[in-house]
């Protein structure tokens, strides 16, 4: 009963969260909504025992990303959007539509003739007696999904050297004339 | 034990609510965080399957999906940041130089 409750405070919160992330005006003030929002997925994931999860989302996604996001988000100093007209086209309805009768699908098989609880091994009893969800992730991550793992480590590379690469500042001897004027990012940041 | 289809409900709200954000943004910075919100509905899903069944592969799978959505942002927020260096601004409508 405590589960279902916790469940439907935090839902609303993502609720919430998410349509203010989309809705508001000001980036800095999205990026606060989306902080909110992510804190309650971790919560989620702790309420569904994915203890090892709700750790890396915290650290990650709102120690890391979204910092990431505030300090570009400040360093462009950008005036809020005005909200023009929302136009849809055709493409876009259709994608939306694609994408709730998709989940709707999704959820359909599942309740029907999808997972009766059983069929996995990793219950409850089993992940406890084993030392706990860290422990349990931990034994699949770097047994089954060794390869992958270590592919990932080559995958975060190849981000560090492409960002760096790519926001580094350019030569000085660009010849390109057009687009002299809009150098200037900060006052003095560069 | 909640059902595992709220939770498929609550990540369509939530995927929902990303697409609706880059359909209806301009702002750049605002599309790559519609489509983090995406992503985390998808982990959502992941994790409640992944319970569902008793299984933890979804969990080792939302882990690699953290990592990736970690790359991502980063190239993203420097691409963002190299766009607007060149061309003084962010927004959507205006960059379409590869619309053809």
């Amino acid at each position: 009963m405590t589960e279902l409750l916790v469940f439907h405070a935090l839902a609303g919160l993502i609720t919430l969260c998410s349509i203010m992330v989309v809705a508001s005006r000001n980036p800095v003030t999205s990026a606060v909504f989306l902080v909110v929002d992510l804190f309650c997925v971790a919560g989620l994931y702790a309420q569904m025992d994915a203890h090892f999860v709700a750790a890396i989302q915290v650290l990650v996604y709102a120690g890391a990303i979204v910092v990431l996001f505030m300090f570009v988000i400040m360093l462009l100093n950008l005036e809020p959007e005005t909200m023009q007209g929302f136009r849809v086209s055709a493409p876009e309805v259709g994608i939306l539509l694609v994408t709730i009768v998709g989940f709707i699908g999704v959820a359909v098989t599942m309740v029907l003739g999808g997972p009766s609880g059983a069929n996995g091994g990793m219950t409850p009893e089993v992940i406890e007696q084993a030392g706990g969800n860290t422990f349990a992730v931990g034994m699949v991550l770097f047994t089954r999904y060794l390869w992958p793992f270590e592919l990932a480590s080559i995958l975060i590379l190849l981000a560090i050297v492409a960002s760096v690469v790519i926001a580094k500042k350019d030569k000085p001897a660009a010849k390109d004339g057009a687009v002299a004027g809009k150098r200037s990012l900060t006052n003095g940041a560069r | 034990m909640v059902p595992v289809d709220m939770y498929l409900v609550l990540a369509t709200v939530m995927f929902t609510c990303g697409i609706v954000g880059i359909m209806a943004r301009r702002n750049l910075i605002m599309v790559l965080m519609s489509i983090e919100l995406m992503l985390n509905a998808v982990n959502i899903v992941f994790v409640a399957a992944s319970r569902a069944v008793n299984n933890l592969d979804g969990q080792i799978m939302v882990f690699f999906i953290i990592t990736v959505a970690a790359c991502e942002a980063a190239v993203g927020l420097a691409m963002v940041i190299a766009l607007y260096r060149k061309y003084g601004r962010i927004d959507t409508n205006f960059l379409r130089m590869l619309r053809g």
